[in-house]
Parts: structure tokens; C-alpha cells; sequence
């Protein structure tokens, strides 16, 4: 078990991606998230677990700045990516994006081919306007969601013609096309089966290597196999944060407990 | 920190009490078994002891259907935190008694074959003394595991040191007789035997407490048990 950690641990790194600070969120009168903190660690998976209309989401799409399209919600704190405030007025919000890629939990690729749901990205980014560097991007993008030996003969075939699994997958492989430095994930297999599940899974253990992945998530189980850092968020508050061994096996926090074993908090 | 309150799943409730009536089962047996198996070493009571003998399968029993259970909450439950440490520990615990009541009834055998011989002054009642000590270290510790209480299974765990002297007393006494007259060897070795197995169901009662600890606390306690067996230093060979 002790060894098991270690390997583990070896595994990461100790940098701070993200660092967030007394962050509030307010849907016009409710007051969804009550003053986060938390530190997300590059190259590393960490998993936001709690029951529905804990925050946890809301906390997700503060990340990428997606509450911005929310009309009445309002985000204060501070939100920093690599010391750097992202709701500074000078950062471009859809440049942000590109940095920090999204991944829904129902797959909604655009109604185009597979090529270009995966093309999109770096071509609206303008990262290149070059027809072999952008089937190079979109080749090692469906390698690395795991998608090409399946997508790799119907290009051209529409993206809404895969199956559920595949259609996630896609969608992994379109997040990841802009080269994101962090992806999010927002329940992203809750509408997939246990094999589809088991791949993206797979999936997220291999991006780890290369971005910070921050994943929503319902299922308990999903959270302990595939985090190393868990949150747990109950009512608005971030209610403890630690390595996914710790709040799996001894949490600190009761209410922690509770929750994950399947009690009434 | 764990959790007092009922699973939303109350079937998971069900199958957990289920399992902690077994154990609380088990240590009744066992205990009862440490104790009739020094009642009829002292009063020569063969046929006490050959019901403990043959009681010793039903703890065996126990175990087995305990391990299953357990075994079968780990594959439908998925169990974390506590309810983890609850399964994880049951089948310490289970393993230990099992142990135990081998003990009890390597003890029966032996006392069928020692009310065959000349008694040794003094010893079989020191044998049940430390047997009585040994067995409410075990209900006791299983107590301790019900309740939940990590002080109390600490204050159980400091009771090992007193068994370990009084092993010690006897293994002395027995030295003594054995020196006194060679003709007492054979009974004073089985009466050895006896006494170190005792004080080995101490250790698993120890084992059990800290089970307990964990359980409660999530690490096991991490100073040095209390020993006061200083026979395994002086003797090389002996110890264990």
C-alpha cells in the first residue's frame, strides 16, 4: 500500500497549475460557491465528487470562464493559471479556452465530419493554415483520444454518426486539438457504457502525462480509479481536498464520510 | 473519522450487522472455549475437555462464512473509509479467534493427556488464571470492536504486558519443577506448551485492539506493543 503510493506520488508533480483563492459565485441571489481554495497540481487528475447543486460544476466552469456566458452570475476571488489572473480584463476569454479545453457529459460533436470537429479548434485559433501540418494535428489528436484506428478509414463521415463511446472520444480528441495546457471534464461518461467508460478512463490516465485534468464526476468509483487529487464540495463549500487515497480509505472531515460511503449528510 | 449514521442502502446496513453477529458469535465461542479448556486442565475433566475439541469446528465454521460475507460486501458493495476498514479488520479479527480457539483446543488435547500423569503443584490453577485474563482480553477487545472505542482497545492492549509476566512466572515455576525432579519433564513441557500458547492468545487479543484502533482512527497505533517476555531473550529458540 505504502509502496503503491510512492509509485504513485512518483508520478507527479509538485507545480501548481491552478491556484484558486477565496472564490465566490453568485447566481443572481444564490450564493452557489462559498470561498474556494484550492491548489490544482499540473499533471495530475483531480476529481470534484459531491451531491447534486454542490457547486462542483459551477467551480469547474469558473475554470475556463465559462460562467461569463451565464447571464446574473457573478465570480469573485481569484483564479490564477500559471501566476497569471484569468479574469484579468486583458485576457481574451476565448483564447483562455483554447488553453483550457472542455469536455461535456453528453457528447455533442458539431453536425461536420469527424476531420473537421477535430480540425475546428486549430483552425479558429488560426494555429495552422497548413492542410498536411492540420491532418498531422488531427491524426495525433485521434491517436491520443484513442479514436483513429476507428475513425481513421471515415474521415469525412459525419462526427453525430459514431456511437456514444467513440462520439466522447471525439469530442476528447476535438478538446485536445488546440494543445490545452489543463482539460476539463464535466461528467464526461455518465452517458457512456462500462466499456466506453473504461476507455476514456484509459484516456484521461494517458493525458495526465501531458496536461492537468480536472474531472466532475458522479461516480465515486470513477473518482478514486482515475484521480490522484480529490475534492469533495457539499452546500457551496469546498469541504476537503486531499490525496483520492486519503478521502477514500480514512477522510478527515465527517461529512466526507458520509457522503462516499453512502450515508445521509 | 467514521460515520455513525445508517447507509441510505439499508440492505448495506443489514449485511454489515450481519457480519459483526458472527464475530460477536465467534469471540463468544472462542472465549468460552479458553475457559472450559482451563477449567478441565485443572480439574482433570476429560470429558470438558474433548466438548471443547470437538467445539473447535464451529469456530473454524464461523470463520469461513465470516470471509465469504466479507468477501461478497467487498464485490457488491464497493465499501470505502469506514465501511472498508470495518470489512478489512472483521477479517483480522475472524483470523485471530480462528487462531485462538486452535489454542483452546491444542489445550484440551493436552489436558487429556496430563490428567493421565502426577499433577505439578500450583500450576494448573496458574494456567487458569492466566487462561481467565486471556479470555476477557478477548471479549473485551471485541467489546471494544462493537462499541467502536479505541481508548478502551487501548487500555486492553496495555493488558498483554500483565499476561507476558505472568507467562514468564510460570515458565520459571515450571523450570523450577522440572529441575526439582526429572520425572516431571514430560508434564512440565506440556504445561509449557500450554502456558506459551496462552500467552500467544494474548498477543492475537493485542492483535485484536489494534484492529480496533484502526478501524476507528485509520492507522494502526504506531509505538511498540508492550512486551514483557523476557524468556525469548534469555532463552534463544524459545520465543515467538
Amino acid at each position: 500500500m505504502n509502496d503503491m503510493s510512492r509509485t504513485e506520488s512518483a508520478l507527479d508533480t509538485q507545480t501548481n497549475k491552478i491556484t484558486a483563492r477565496g472564490v465566490q459565485v453568485h447566481y443572481g441571489a444564490n450564493h452557489a460557491l462559498r470561498d474556494v481554495n484550492v491548489d490544482i497540481l499540473d499533471k495530475t487528475v483531480t476529481a470534484f465528487i459531491g451531491p447534486s447543486g454542490c457547486g462542483k460544476s459551477t467551480f469547474l466552469r469558473c475554470l475556463n470562464r465559462m460562467n461569463d456566458t451565464i447571464t446574473g452570475c457573478r465570480v469573485s476571488g481569484e483564479i490564477k493559471m500559471d501566476g497569471r489572473d484569468i479574469y484579468d480584463a486583458r485576457i481574451d476569454p476565448v483564447q483562455l479556452r483554447a488553453k483550457v479545453g472542455m469536455v461535456f457529459q453528453k457528447p455533442n460533436p458539431f453536425p461536420k465530419s469527424i476531420y473537421e470537429n477535430v480540425a475546428y479548434g486549430p483552425k479558429i485559433h488560426g494555429l495552422t493554415t497548413n492542410k498536411a501540418e492540420m491532418d498531422e494535428i488531427v491524426e495525433k489528436s485521434l491517436r491520443r483520444a484513442a479514436l483513429w484506428n476507428e475513425a481513421k478509414d471515415r474521415l469525412d463521415s459525419p462526427g453525430t454518426g459514431l456511437s456514444g463511446g467513440q462520439q466522447q472520444r471525439l469530442c476528447i480528441a476535438r478538446a485536445i486539438a488546440t494543445s490545452p495546457e489543463v482539460l476539463l471534464m464535466d461528467e464526461p461518461c455518465s452517458a457512456l457504457d462500462p466499456i466506453a467508460t473504461a476507455q476514456i478512463e484509459e484516456l484521461i490516465d494517458e493525458l495526465r502525462s501531458q496536461f492537468s485534468v480536472v474531472i466532475v464526476t458522479h461516480s465515486m468509483q470513477q473518482a478514486a480509479r482515475v484521480s490522484q487529487k480529490t475534492a469533495f464540495f457539499h452546500l457551496g463549500n469546498l469541504v476537503e481536498y486531499d490525496a483520492t487515497a486519503t478521502i477514500f480509505s480514512n477522510p478527515k472531515d465527517p461529512r466526507t464520510e458520509s457522503y462516499i460511503t453512502g450515508r445521509i449528510g | 473519522m467514521m460515520s455513525n449514521e445508517r447507509h441510505i442502502a439499508s440492505a448495506f446496513d443489514r449485511d454489515l450487522e450481519g457480519i459483526l453477529i458472527m464475530i460477536m458469535k465467534m469471540g463468544g465461542l472462542v472465549e468460552t472455549a479458553i475457559l472450559n479448556a482451563a477449567t478441565a486442565l485443572d480439574t482433570r475433566d476429560d470429558e470438558l475437555a474433548e466438548t471443547v475439541r470437538r467445539g473447535d469446528a464451529a469456530i473454524d465454521t464461523l470463520e469461513e462464512q465470516i470471509n465469504l460475507e466479507a468477501a461478497r460486501v467487498i464485490a457488491l458493495r464497493g465499501p470505502v473509509a469506514g465501511d472498508l476498514r470495518t470489512i478489512l479488520t472483521v477479517i483480522k479479527i475472524a483470523a485471530s479467534l480462528e487462531r485462538c480457539g486452535d489454542y483452546a483446543k491444542n489445550l484440551a488435547k493436552r489436558s487429556v493427556l496430563l490428567s493421565q500423569m502426577p499433577a505439578i503443584a500450583g500450576a494448573s490453577g496458574s494456567v487458569r488464571r492466566m487462561a481467565k485474563a486471556v479470555g476477557l482480553m478477548v471479549s473485551d477487545a471485541l467489546d471494544s470492536y462493537v462499541q467502536r472505542d479505541a481508548g478502551f482497545a487501548a487500555e486492553v492492549r496495555q493488558r498483554d504486558l500483565e499476561v507476558d509476566q505472568m507467562y514468564t512466572a510460570l515458565f520459571r515455576e515450571l523450570l523450577t519443577h522440572m529441575m526439582e525432579d526429572p520425572r516431571n519433564i514430560t508434564a512440565c513441557m506440556h504445561l509449557h506448551f500450554i502456558t506459551k500458547n496462552i500467552e500467544r492468545m494474548g498477543d492475537h487479543a493485542t492483535g485484536i485492539a489494534e484492529q480496533v484502533i484502526y478501524l476507528v482512527e485509520g492507522k494502526l497505533p504506531d509505538d511498540d506493543r508492550p512486551k514483557d517476555d523476557i524468556t525469548a531473550a534469555r532463552a534463544p529458540g524459545i520465543g515467538g
